[in-house]
């Protein structure tokens, strides 16, 4: 176990949740996300992961996790939650603002399929960014250069706009 | 002095975000340049879109009482020492570190426990064959599914590579260059206090030695790998702009390749590593779960005959490789012809491959049992090695 292991989670922890919940588009797991990261910097050793390079790599595992997990279908039941919900209202069993909460439910769906399409460097460097990392940090955490990850997050940017009005 | 070129979109990116990480000269020019404005604006609003886009709707970050309660709920799982969070999340393994070692685990693990680092491990020419070996070792037959397997190893067997082989080998092209590699499940590699340890984080029977060899002595420290994924996206665009490049023509690509993925899967592991007074490795005895490699359908032979027809394979090696494509289930293993001698053992059963350095220095014995590879290495003679092969327990 790492001595510094409370000091590091009480400082990242709510970054890595949100990290992880800005990838999943919801909070629902995210806390779950952080638990299994926060377990594995507990068992690496500071030679491993030295604490000055803690937070990227928290940030970046929080990404991967969440990531696979979007990959892996563990979403379908909020995908299915999700139709269950859109057929009560189209069956008009349901007030008008649950229609409107499952627009914006579908939208955050397809936005999460778009981020599980784009390739993993860019969609990291442009999760990194979005949680408030700076160039520097970014380009700590993924090995790239600062002006590489403007154009990172650029393409990644780019990619998003294609993937979402895509026909 | 006045830039005349227009700076990059990544450029534009980072005046956006971070405005003084942007050089003056290329500030000044974008604040000139109408092109560029235009460019600026287009950049900013895919930007504010994704920001916006990503966005989470009720806060996750925390306040001081939800950080607490996730503390306590960590301190349990670490306390329990197991991986419970696992079950939170299962499959999404964490990440970390050395993300394309995954590719040779079972060669380092025999090797040395070294690390190689993010895409480096890519351009070292070793690797590079090894992955072009994994894919084209495959076997031509499987069940159509999604995945179709077509590698999975079964034994090892040494491919002999000339020092021309090797000087080929350098200009092979960085797999970047036709297609993309991602590591989609990286690799951590930790170190763990004993075998209980080991063997709970692995999954794996950890391999105990019976009895050392003269000149090893004292306790193993233990390293252990989760499970690695590399998924390698073919692309005829890029392998196409890359021969045009260097000047030279890519060979047709058949129906179906591009965009076909090749998944190399390896892992977990486990090494045990006794140190020399020379703090070099005595004796390293590793187990693995053997590499499989799968891909999306492609009929191998086609993968297997256009990786070996890419420029800067060796004919020497093409016609090796091509030789297993037999039960798709034979490791090669790289050795150089001239630095090395192999030959062949039985270990309780299993055909076992030894490799020997010539200065003597250095010798191994590799096999694999039921899709387990194994490897014992080290300072001792090839005997002394096959004894404690054929004695772990």
């Amino acid at each position: 176990m790492r001595r510094d292991l409370e000091a590091v989670f009480r400082r990242d922890y709510s970054l890595v949740a949100g990290v992880a919940a800005r990838v999943l588009g919801s909070p629902t797991q995210a806390d779950d996300v952080a638990q299994e990261v926060f377990l594995s910097f507990a068992r690496s050793s500071p030679s491993a992961v030295p604490a000055d390079q803690a937070r990227g790599w928290l940030c970046v595992a929080a990404t991967h996790t969440a990531l696979n997990l979007l990959r892996s279908g563990r979403r379908r039941i909020a995908r299915e939650d999700a139709a269950g919900t859109r057929d009560a209202a189209l069956t008009g069993e349901t007030a008008p603002d649950v229609a409107d909460s499952v627009v914006v439910s579908e939208e955050r769906a397809r936005v999460r399929a778009a981020l599980a399409r784009l390739p993993r460097p860019q969609a990291t460097a442009l999760v990194l960014r979005h949680s408030g990392l700076s160039y520097a940090e970014v380009a700590a955490a993924l090995h790239l250069s600062p002006t590489s990850v403007g154009t990172t997050v650029r393409r990644a940017e780019s990619a998003l706009r294609e993937e979402l009005t895509r026909p | 002095m006045k830039l005349t070129r227009h700076p990059a979109e990544g450029v534009l990116r980072r005046l956006i975000d971070e405005p003084a990480g942007v050089s003056d000269p290329d500030r000044d020019h974008i604040a000139a340049c109408g092109r560029c404005q235009q460019m600026l604006a287009a950049v900013r609003d895919d930007a504010a879109a994704a920001s916006a886009l990503l966005s989470v709707p009720s806060t996750a970050e925390g306040q001081d009482d939800d950080v607490d309660a996730a503390w306590q709920r960590l301190r349990g799982s670490t306390a329990a020492s197991v991986p419970a969070a696992s079950a939170a999340a299962d499959g999404a393994r964490v990440v970390a570190l050395d993300a394309h070692r995954v590719s040779d685990e079972h060669v380092s693990t025999a090797r040395s426990t070294r690390r190689l680092t993010g895409r480096g491990a890519w351009r070292r020419p070793g690797v590079v064959a090894l992955g072009v070996a994994v894919v084209v070792a495959g076997a031509g037959t499987a069940a159509a599914s999604d995945w179709l397997r077509i590698f999975q190893v079964q034994q090892v067997a040494p491919i002999s590579l000339s020092q021309a082989d090797l000087a080929g080998l350098g200009q092979l092209p960085d797999p970047s260059a036709f297609g993309e590699a991602v590591a989609t499940k990286p690799v951590e590699i930790r170190e763990v206090s004993d075998a209980a340890a080991a063997a709970q984080a692995t999954g794996l029977q950890v391999p105990r030695v019976a009895e050392l060899p003269r000149g090893v002595t004292g306790q193993p420290t233990y390293q252990v790998g989760y499970a690695g994924q590399v998924s390698f996206t073919f692309s005829a665009a890029k392998a196409a702009a890359s021969a045009e490049a260097a000047g030279g023509q890519l060979p047709p690509v058949p129906a179906g390749l591009d965009g076909s993925v090749v998944r190399l899967s390896a892992g977990p592991g486990v090494a045990a590593v006794w140190e020399s007074s020379a703090g070099v490795p005595a004796l390293i005895v590793g187990r693995a779960v053997a590499p499989t490699a799968e891909s999306t359908g492609v009929p191998f032979t086609q993968v297997r005959d256009y990786l070996l027809s890419l420029p800067g394979i060796p004919a020497d090696l093409a016609s090796q490789l091509a030789t297993f494509t037999g039960d798709g289930s034979t490791l090669p293993l790289p050795v150089p012809a001239d630095q090395a001698a192999t030959s062949t053992a039985d270990v309780n059963g299993a055909p076992a491959t030894v490799v020997r350095s010539n200065d003597g220095t250095m010798a191994g014995v590799v096999w694999v049992r039921n899709g387990v590879v194994t490897a014992v290495a080290g300072t001792p003679s090839t005997d002394e090695l096959l004894d404690v092969a054929r004695g772990l327990k």
